[in-house]
């Protein structure tokens, strides 16, 4: 085969190119001309009807209003509000742990950085799903039982059925104080926005912090106490068997936020510490040179540098605490794939479209937190020379 | 010549006693200043509570020798382990259902593994890609003799001769090279050998009768190793295959490679095995049956190829232009290029993601246990639904998360010391 | 690599084309090509699909399977275990995985009508109970109002419990896992107030607990858990065979025929003994069975009462008392009723 046209780089891309597409496509048809006959072979039904039905199950942990009358489709939301909250605040957590462990990593306390060290060796190198067991067991199950609940100022319980805490009742006109707070917020950023102007241009940092933390609280306290301080606080109870009222989490939740934010702050640790170390000692020594204080090199000059290295890997260790959450089903923690492709599926027997509905979930995910991404790389790829 | 004009240094005086010795070392590493001294004293507090809570259950109140769950109860509740439930299960925990006779074929096969990884580890070797490569292709097909065994027809036969040819080449090499007899496996004397050798393979495959073992037997750590080095082995090239292809200048054949990878990506692995655990079987024609088994490790090759192509990238993107062009200005071909001047230098730099993405595959085979094999995980579940240990759970996690910790530890261990022997050529 | 490519579409569109035979076979033809059942039980489970330290499977619907195995094959050993958790438990049998489910599957409408699954018996008939400390004070599920709950999940036992409380306008939290050995550990540490199962299961785990004694389970019974082997829908004959294995131990039962006295029957004159063990009729036949399957079956399994005896009765670890229980025969109390076999 020495034909010229064989040997055209451009005939071959098309080929090449081709062949691929000719792949997939005869890949998907022979996939979905196979299920489709399958499963009216064997009675199966794929559609979405189910989703109107009743579920009939309870939850035993809902961010958003759940009964056991209401339809599959509110479980699908149930679960994604389950999923969303232990992700926001996992990410949370494990980012303020991690930066902790990193900078231990880093400390000049050799008995710190040895347990840094192996703090983070022993924790990345045995399974989550082990480590989700161990605490839900291992810390959240020996809690004292709601009789002897350790308690904090009769407002906050923590017991074996979980943690306790007061819920805020907003009354009529809480509103306005929120929009207070937000404005004294939005004029805090203002003032730190000028100060930085000002530490640019003349090297000096004005003192703002006493200003900004009076600029967010005391407006807001003012239209508060004004409106008639329109907020009630429901406090739990125990009554029964249980804490009745406030909000409560369940031991479960607990247990899979504390393993995973611990098990990723693993990985953030590292990813901070080779972020630091890789911003050259040059840098360092130069600011020491001019003069810059040690406090001051770091969050100036080395961090700025630092998180251009940080931040991608950071992303995906978030992505990967998504959807790691899902481990939660080991502990019955409803989140998404416990409750809708575990007892959903189980108690409706649609497997392809609660599968389908579930991965284009985390699809969704992902795909929006890659878009922000791709755009933030951009723009730190533009400012590097 | 006058002495006085030579400068005499006086004698350094010694260090300050406080920076010296233990003492000094206490001072200047744990109790520099106060805050540091609070850090240390938090630290060992911390420390020293976790293990002695450990040490209590597991080791101190621990109940050692009993004939069922009943005994351990009535002797310490559940203030102690109950280790003999976990000892009696450590065949299955190990090796499945396998049939207890043929458990020596598990062992065999690992041996043979170890056997044909020895030389890699001989300083004199040369030849240690060639070894590595076919350690790699050509160790799973008579490794899939060893465990699974049965009729073997002719083209399974044939295949297992040639892991078997794989692994005498492999000694051969490493003892010619040892011996410094290099022309023996040289030109066309090598493929004389390599015949003589497959030859002798044929006839002894030919001979080797083992009883089959069905996959569904297969199970614990013996599952959990086939299952994770599937995945590793798999991983690799796909991986650099998918990554060449969404770095490719071919517009549609970098969009299924990105397309597919973003998606397995941004799924969690359980939602993959659920797929094609329920899934393949619908995809299929009817009639078409597809091991349990080999479903789990489509899927988690599939993930972590994803995964791995996603690394390759990294260190792909890390190779100067210069080294492309380098490589084109002497004429070298795309897949020449690639292979030989980019691809080397790609994979030393993306080593320690390389191991750190193996480890995580091992641990995420957990995950199997979900759509029911029964790899470590599930064996270990097991544990406490036996009538005789009924309810014992919390000891064979303990067990299981420990060796998970050996192995993933080991690995990554192993990773440090790779990555500094490789990078001494790279410092300066 | 341009022309291995070529040649490897080739070879692929080759393998696309090739007529495939897409017409669904008879299960029971299938099987006995394949030389061995592939019987679909649960994760390991104490008296109904148990799994020994010797690796050994056994227990009520393990032995469901190797009835029909023996009935086929004259060999009980000749069954495949695939040991699939709850959630895949229906597609692994509509996706044709397994030839038949054993695993205390409860027999309900929508599972019967909607997901191509055929309901071939009941072989122990269950019921929903609640397991309480003796210190809680609680003596009926009435005082449950508030209470946290322990409950399996993917079950039925899960929906029961949600109706029962949705009925007596009771609330309840509940606290589910897949894992019964999860959820007793739960129980034991305090982190629910009961925990509830069928009463089967109950009997058993708390005879594990570190001092059962000071435990109870409440009286009432809140659901009605008809458990039995499953088939796919669409091939009547298989589940026919199904059926007819699973009346014929009952029917041998009541008839006093067992693995013990089985040769001697063969001589027996009574009709219904000779119609059950294949001297007369066809029924066997009628099913793509030889005569005897049901003699086949009574030698290496016993009859029902053996079977329970031998998995769950008051000899051993589980120890559910028959007599007088749902599943003693029709003529001694219970509702275990076989359709006539003639």
């Amino acid at each position: 085969m020495t034909t010229p046209i064989l040997s055209n780089a451009t005939a071959r891309a098309i080929f090449y190119q081709a062949l691929t597409v000719l792949g997939v496509v005869l890949l998907f048809w022979y996939t979905i001309t196979n299920t489709v006959e399958n499963m009216s072979q064997r009675g199966m039904s794929a559609g979405f009807d189910f989703l109107d039905v009743s579920a009939g199950f309870g939850i035993g942990f809902k961010l958003i209003d759940y009964r056991e009358g209401d339809s599959y489709l509110r479980v699908f939301e149930v679960g994604i509000a389950n999923t969303l909250l232990v992700a926001v605040i996992g990410i949370a957590l494990a980012t303020v742990i991690g930066l902790v462990v990193g900078l231990a990593r880093l400390s000049g306390n050799w008995l710190i950085s040895t347990i840094a060290r192996w703090y983070i060796e022993m924790l990345r190198n045995t399974p989550l799903l082990l480590q989700i067991i161990a605490w839900y067991f291992g810390v959240f199950n020996l809690l004292p039982r709601p009789r002897d609940s350790v308690e904090w100022g009769g407002l906050f319980f923590l017991n074996n059925r979980g943690f306790y805490l007061p819920s805020p009742e907003p009354g009529q006109g809480f509103g306005l104080t929120l929009i207070a707070l937000a404005a004294g917020i939005a004029a805090a950023f203002v003032v730190r926005a000028h100060a930085r102007q000002r530490l640019f241009e003349t090297g000096k940092l004005p003192r703002v912090i006493p200003a900004m933390i009076a600029l967010v609280i005391l407006p807001a306290l003012l239209v508060f106490a004004l409106t008639g301080q329109p907020l009630a606080w429901n406090v739990p109870v125990l009554r029964g068997f249980n804490f009745q009222g406030g909000t409560s989490v369940p031991p479960s939740f607990c247990a899979l936020i504390i393993a995973l934010s611990i098990y990723t702050s693993c990985f953030i640790a590292e990813i901070i510490r080779s972020g630091i170390q890789s911003v050259s000692h040059g840098q360092t020594e130069a600011a020491r040179a001019l003069g810059v204080k040690p406090s001051r090199t770091m969050r100036y000059i080395i961090l700025p540098q630092a998180m251009r290295v940080i931040i991608p890997p950071l992303i995906s260790q978030y992505l990967n605490l998504t959807k790691n959450s899902s481990l939660a089903i080991a502990i019955g923690f409803p989140d998404l794939v416990s409750v809708w492709m575990n007892t959903s599926l189980n108690q409706s027997g649609r497997a392809i479209p609660i599968v389908a509905m579930t991965m284009g979930f985390y699809c969704a995910v992902s795909l929006a937190v890659s878009l922000v991404m791709n755009r933030y790389n951009r723009r730190a790829m533009l400012s590097e020379r | 010549m006058s002495d006085a004009l030579i400068f005499q240094p006086k004698a350094g005086k010694p260090a300050p006693p406080s920076t010296l010795g233990v003492v000094g070392w206490v001072r200047g590493n744990l109790v520099s200043s106060l805050p540091n001294a609070a850090l240390t004293l938090l630290g060992a507090y911390i420390v020293y509570a976790f293990f002695s809570a450990v040490i209590g259950w597991a080791i101190v109140d621990a109940v050692w020798e009993a004939q069922n769950r009943r005994e351990c109860l009535d002797l310490v509740g559940r203030a102690g382990a109950c280790w003999p439930g976990v000892k009696a299960w450590i065949p299955n925990l190990i090796y499945g259902l396998y049939p207890k006779d043929q458990v020596w074929r598990i062992n065999a096969g690992f041996l043979v593994l170890v056997l044909w990884a020895v030389p890699l580890f001989l300083p004199w070797v040369r030849s240690k890609v060639m070894i590595g490569l076919g350690l790699v292709l050509l160790y799973p097909l008579l490794a899939s003799y060893f465990f699974h065994g049965g009729d073997k027809g002719l083209v399974w036969g044939a295949l297992i001769a040639l892991g078997l040819t794989g692994f005498l080449w492999s000694w051969l090499t490493a003892i010619a090279e040892a011996r410094r007899e290099a022309p023996l496996l040289e030109g066309r004397r090598r493929w004389i050998l390599l015949a003589g050798l497959y030859a002798v393979s044929l006839l002894v495959v030919s001979q080797w009768v083992l009883d089959e073992v069905q996959t569904r037997l297969w199970g614990g750590l013996f599952l959990t190793l086939v299952i994770s080095g599937f995945g590793i082995t798999v991983s690799l090239p796909a991986g650099i295959l998918l990554a060449l292809g969404r770095r490719s200048r071919m517009p549609l054949i970098a969009a299924v490679s990105t397309t597919f990878i973003e998606l397995f990506r941004s799924v969690p692995l359980i939602t993959v095995l659920f797929m094609f655990n329920t899934m393949l079987p619908l995809f299929l024609p009817a009639g078409v049956e597809v091991n349990r088994l080999l479903r789990a490790i489509v899927a988690v090759c599939l993930f972590s190829s994803a995964y791995m192509a996603e690394i390759v990238r990294g260190g792909l993107q890390a190779i100067p232009k210069g080294q492309y062009e380098a490589a084109a200005a002497v004429g070298l071909g795309f897949w020449q290029s690639t292979s030989l001047i980019v691809l080397p230098q790609a994979l030393r730099i993306m080593i320690p993601s390389i191991v750190g993405s193996f480890i995580g595959l091992f641990k995420d085979t957990t995950l199997v246990s979900i759509i029911g094999l029964f790899d470590l995980l599930s064996m270990a579940r097991a544990v406490g639904e036996d009538t005789v240990w009924l309810g014992l759970f919390i000891e064979p996690f303990f067990f299981v998360t420990m060796i998970y910790f050996v192995f993933c530890f080991s690995m990554s261990q192993y990773s440090f010391h790779l990555e500094a022997r490789l990078g001494a050529g790279q410092r300066r | 690599m341009f022309r291995y490519s070529l040649a490897a579409i080739a070879a692929a569109a080759a393998m696309l084309v090739a007529p495939i035979d897409a017409s669904a076979q008879q299960t029971l033809a299938q099987v006995k090509a394949r030389g061995s059942l592939n019987c679909q039980v649960g994760l390991p489970t104490p008296g109904f699909y148990a799994l020994s330290a010797a690796g050994v499977w056994s227990g009520m619907d393990v032995d469901m399977c190797r009835a029909v195995a023996a009935a086929i094959f004259d060999d009980p050993a000749k069954v495949q275990y695939q040991s699939v958790t709850s959630a895949v438990r229906f597609t692994a049998l509509a996706n044709g995985e397994s030839d038949m489910l054993s695993r205390t599957t409860t027999w309900t409408a929508v599972r019967d009508t909607q997901l191509g699954l055929e309901f071939a018996g009941v072989n122990f008939y269950d019921g929903q109970g609640f397991l309480v400390s003796k210190a809680s004070g609680i003596t009926s599920a009435r005082g449950l109002d508030g209470a946290t709950i322990c409950v399996l999940t993917g079950t039925t036992t899960e929906l029961n419990l949600a109706d029962y409380f949705r009925a007596n306008r009771m609330t309840f939290t509940p606290v589910t896992n897949e894992n019964v050995n999860v959820l007793v550990e739960t129980y034991l540490g305090g982190g629910c107030d009961a925990y509830t199962n069928d009463k089967s299961s109950l009997a058993a785990r708390r005879s594990a607990f570190p001092s059962p004694n000071d435990y109870v389970i409440l009286p009432e019974t809140i659901s009605k858990e008809p458990l039995g082997p499953v088939v796919r829908h669409g091939d009547n004959n298989w589940g026919d065979i199904v059926r007819w294995v699973l009346f014929g131990m009952i029917e041998a039962e009541e008839m006093g025929v067992s693995s013990a006295n089985v040769t001697e029957m063969l001589a027996s004159p009574s009709p219904g003994i000779r119609r059950l063990l294949g001297n007369e009729g066809n029924i066997g036949e009628g099913m793509g069975l030889p005569k005897d399957f049901m003699v086949r079956v009574l030698r290496h399994l016993g009859n029902y009462g053996e079977v329970y005896e031998r998995n769950v009765g008051v000899n051993t670890a589980v120890g559910i008392p028959r007599a007088g229980s749902l599943n003693a025969l029709w003529n001694n109390g219970g509702i275990l009723y076989p359709m006539p076999f003639r």
